[in-house]
């Protein structure tokens, strides 16, 4: 294993400033007229109203979904890197940002609009994706080659997305609502989300927790693990279950946002090395770091307009990522 | 070139030994046959395409109006319409299946489609930039191409010093592939309904009206890529062991790399300047090769094979299905390519690694 | 094509020349397109309409296609075309117009929109004259609207059609307030898209004498904006707004609208100023039944 550069408390707790500085620059910072310091003076009970409508009904709400989005996709990113034993596996793989996708599509498409999704239907599609990956895991044996697990979820989202794509090339009007939708936004989510959201990214979590130990047990080899006295195929569904959950979650509140659980864990992995037991709490808080980030810089570059947050994502990230993988030999998972 | 069967002891079992000179080439007997067999149901299908759809055409009336003889609708039919588009999915789909084999073996992980290194999402970006946003004389097509080629070089360039097993080029890639999907995303989600409608193609893959200097060019890449590709299989198929054991095996091991790379490139960039980003056939074009023929070999031929007859179904089926509407030769592809490729994952019995 | 084709359509040529050399109907008539002059000769009897500026184009001048294409429906043609078009064959979608459908319809004039790509005009132009009216989304409609009249060789009914959408904006100027500021904007949960003040429908509001949003007026080169946040709202803010939805019910839209809080806090929303517009022809076509629609909509709202 790579001798990690920090030590955890360290590296949490640079993790954790960085969030809080991110916070309030995402309640200060924005697309709107209003000023730096009149929003700060909003912040700390100042009376002008157009001010505290803008910080407290607009950008608090954004921040807490970008906290919620950002933690759910990080930690889905790392438990799936970690069960599949490969770097290249990205939360939306198995399946499940594309379920969600073609739910809201079916349902559009049905006459709901996006603006009024409820959560239930992109959670639905979500898990539903998840779990036609798992029964074919199930099926033959596929479920011990983290490989083909990973090849399945492809296929699936392939056909899932091309069914997308059917839909909408059927209706005009639904591909005009997606079109907007399928990047990915933090803005406009209706208030009630974070309400139906947070059980979720709980319940989530929760399975997380549950399997860190045998995850990193099994990243000993299966036998060590099973010595250990852990079930490795127990371990590994209760890992799928979760980052469904978890990713299910975030994509219902935010439309898919690609590329957070790709690199989340590449730079945990290089702070503090490969055991998913220091790499998972670093990662819930990294999440959101990178998410904010994302989110102030899209409301800043063309004001007074907004780039959806999902493009601005992948400008982030991509260097970071390329940053990391550059200069030092990859650890292994 | 004689078969040589009277020294048995040099081939070994299920395959053939062919001399030329100083030359000897092994082949494996199953995967001739199954070259045989693809080759023949590749020739009947796409005469059998010629014809479908229409009351008045039968595959021998379709053969000779695309050598000018018979109605003038036809002849206008199959010679304008038809054959470019059979011709231009047959080059693409035989390119996109031979560069997914190469990739495949190359980075020793089935996931790896030419696609997942970002060279689709760059000749899609390119492309859509375009038509949506940039208003150039330049054709799509062309775009495409220079899309591709930058993908690859930034992929390249970004990830210089090797690093273990090629890796850090397909993460690399991922990113670069990533930052021109949302590029693309962006234009599109900012340009009006009848832009995007034009750029559409383009992001799903389609075989409507292609253009011929594309296809030409698609030729003659493939022309002089695929017989280079046999020539490297020897060296990749002990690639697909450890570095040491290919090593101890003689083979230059980072020349290797690189020029499989280049080509494997080379041959997506130019499938990908006509048809657009069919992933999927890079994809499952080498899992059906393999499943059919050697298991253990680098089949690049007949994922070239399968590649063409993949692309060629899958066209006719969009076109079949929901007619006069035509569904665009990506979506049919993941979605009947996608079944059958769980169905060979599910067949197939566990193992460890590729 | 085959020489023996070229020498049916060369005669065919010279026949209906010949035959039509009386004075008044057989123009041959050269116009401009965006991929270079084409010529047509006599009267057009099947006329293939790809897009919605095209097929209202024709439909408005008395002629009717023989094949178009499945549009904003998704399947079908728009919906303020359709009993107008009545039973007409689609020959694809906007986005994959199907060649050999085309071709079976054996057209002589194919009218397609500015977009069309080059690689579909080529294979087009083969089977017939093919009209791509010059310029995008930001030409005066007029133009495209006469050179489709001029296509299909029905100039004379072309300007008369125009004169009658001119004399109803004026008329309509004089019975509306002076100087209101209106926005046009597509909804969005993530905020409103401001639609360009220089495309079909800014160009018929500034002939009413309606000012346009400033952010509108800005946006000289992209048909609409970014999604403008929701921190800045307030601009779009204007005696009259104008969502335009693409859902034929928009309801909903409105109600998606109001959701939003900051929405709510508009003006014009308060006063009850804020009018639901067909999508379909609020933000994309262009033409002369597109324009009386739009006409009817500023009536119904302003005045009523």
């Amino acid at each position: 294993m790579l001798a990690a550069r920090l030590s955890v408390p360290q590296a949490l707790s640079y993790a954790a400033l960085c969030l809080l500085l991110l916070c309030v620059a995402s309640l200060l910072l924005g697309a709107g007229d209003i000023g730096i310091l009149p929003s700060l003076q909003a912040l700390l009970g100042g009376s002008d109203d157009d001010a505290r409508f803008i910080v407290f009904e607009l950008r608090w709400v954004r921040t807490e979904l970008a906290l919620l989005v950002g933690l759910a996709l990080g930690a889905a990113g790392v438990l799936l890197q970690a069960v599949t034993r490969n770097p290249l596996a990205e939360p939306g793989l198995l399946g499940v940002s594309a379920g969600a996708s073609f739910a809201v599509v079916l349902a559009i498409n049905l006459g709901a609009s996006a603006a009024s999704m409820h959560l239930g239907v992109a959670m639905l599609g979500a898990l539903v994706g998840c779990v036609l990956v798992l029964l074919v895991t199930r099926m033959r044996g596929v479920g011990d080659d983290p490989v083909r697990l990973v090849l399945a979820g492809a296929a699936f989202s392939g056909i899932l997305g091309a069914l997308s794509s059917l839909l909408l090339l059927w209706d005009q009007r639904t591909a005009d609502e997606m079109r907007f939708w399928v990047i990915g936004a933090l803005a406009g989510r209706p208030l009630d989300t974070l309400d139906w959201s947070l059980p979720g990214l709980l319940g989530g979590l929760l399975m997380a927790l549950l399997v860190v130990r045998p995850l990193a047990a099994l990243a000993l080899g299966e036998r060590v693990a099973s010595g250990l006295g852990h079930h490795p195929q127990l371990t590994r569904l209760g890992t799928l279950l979760a980052v469904a959950i978890l990713v299910g979650t975030a994509t219902a509140a935010a439309g898919p946002i690609a590329f957070i659980g790709l690199i989340v864990p590449y730079i945990a992995r290089r702070l503090v090395g490969s055991d998913i037991r220091r790499t998972l709490g670093l990662s819930m808080l990294l999440g959101p770091c990178v998410l904010l980030l994302a989110d102030v810089i899209s409301r800043l570059l063309v004001r007074p307009y907004e780039l959806p947050v999902g493009v601005v994502t992948a400008f982030v990230g991509a260097p970071i990522l390329i940053a990391v993988v550059r200069n030092h030999r990859l650890p292994t998972l | 070139m004689n078969i040589s069967s009277s020294r048995p002891l040099l081939a070994p079992a299920g395959h053939y030994l062919l001399r030329l000179g100083g030359y000897s080439l092994l082949l494996h007997r199953r995967s001739m046959i199954v070259a045989l067999f693809l080759s023949l149901l590749l020739v009947a299908v796409a005469t059998w395409i010629l014809a479908a759809g229409d009351d008045t055409l039968t595959p021998s009336k379709a053969l000779q109006a695309a050598f000018g003889q018979g109605e003038a609708l036809q002849v206008f039919l199959i010679q304008e319409l038809r054959l470019p588009r059979l011709i231009a999915g047959l080059l693409s789909g035989a390119a996109l299946g031979a560069a997914g084999c190469l990739l495949q073996t190359l980075a020793r992980n089935r996931l790896a489609t030419p696609g997942v290194i970002g060279i689709d999402n760059g000749a899609t970006a390119f492309a859509v930039a375009s038509i949506v946003a940039v208003p150039t004389s330049l054709a799509p097509s062309a775009l495409a191409l220079s899309g591709a080629a930058t993908a690859a070089v930034l992929t390249f360039a970004l990830a210089a010093g090797g690093g273990a097993r090629g890796y850090r080029f397909i993460v690399v890639g991922i990113a670069i592939g990533a930052l021109f999907g949302a590029l693309t995303n962006l234009m599109l989600a900012r340009s009006d309904m009848d832009a995007a409608n034009a750029a559409y193609p383009w992001t799903v893959g389609s075989l409507n009206a292609r253009p011929a200097d594309s296809v030409l060019l698609l030729g003659i890449g493939l022309a002089v890529g695929l017989p280079l590709a046999k020539l490297l299989v020897n060296a990749l198929s002990l690639m697909r062991f450890s570095d040491n054991v290919a090593i101890g095996l003689g083979v230059r091991l980072q020349r290797m790399r690189l020029l499989t790379l280049a080509l494997c490139v080379w041959l997506t960039a130019l499938a990908v300047a006509v048809v657009g980003p069919v992933g999927l056939i890079a994809l499952a074009a080498p899992e059906m090769a393999r499943h059919l023929g050697n298991r253990h070999g680098v089949p690049v031929l007949n994922a070239a094979l399968s590649g063409a007859l993949m692309m060629i179904l899958a066209d006719w089926l969009g076109r079949t299905l929901l007619a006069p509407i035509e569904i665009p030769v990506g979506i049919i592809a993941a979605v009947v390519g996608g079944p059958y490729l769980l169905w060979i994952l599910l067949r197939q019995a566990p193992r460890s690694s590729t | 094509m085959s020489i023996c084709s070229q020498l049916q359509r060369t005669a065919a040529t010279i026949t209906t020349s010949l035959l039509l050399a009386l004075p008044l109907h057989a123009s041959e008539r050269t116009l401009d397109s965006a991929y270079g002059p084409v010529t047509i000769s006599g009267t057009v009897q099947r006329v293939v309409a790809l897009g919605d500026s095209a097929l209202d184009a024709a439909l408005s001048l008395g002629v009717q296609p023989v094949g178009t294409l499945a549009s904003r429906g998704g399947d079908d043609v728009p919906d303020y075309l359709k009993t107008t078009a009545g039973k007409i064959t689609l020959v694809g979608s906007v986005r994959e117009p199907n060649l050999e459908a085309i071709l079976r319809l054996r057209p002589d004039l194919v009218l397609a929109s500015s977009d069309l790509s080059r690689d579909l005009y080529a294979k087009l132009s083969l089977m017939a004259p093919t009209v791509v009216p010059a310029g995008n989304s930001f030409q005066d409609w007029r133009e495209t609207y006469m050179t489709y009249a001029q296509a299909l060789g029905k100039q004379e009914e072309g300007q008369q059609r125009l004169a009658e959408i001119e004399k109803r904006s004026a008329e309509l100027r004089q019975r509306l307030p002076q100087g209101q500021a209106v926005s046009v904007v597509r909804w969005n949960p993530q905020g409103p898209v401001i639609m360009s003040s220089h495309l079909f429908v800014g160009q018929l509001l500034k002939d009413l004498g309606l000012r346009a949003n400033e952010l509108a007026a800005a946006q000289a080169q992209k048909p609409h904006s970014d999604v403008l946040s929701l921190e800045n709202l307030s601009r779009i803010n204007a005696d009259w707004i104008f969502l335009a939805t693409l859902n034929p019910d928009g309801r909903k839209a409105l109600e998606d609208a109001r959701k939003q809080p900051a929405f709510t806090r508009l003006s014009a929303v308060a006063d009850g100023h804020v009018v639901t517009v067909d999508g379909q022809i609020w933000s994309s076509s262009s033409g002369y039944l597109a324009a009386q629609r739009v006409l009817d909509d500023v009536e119904k709202a302003l005045l009523d």
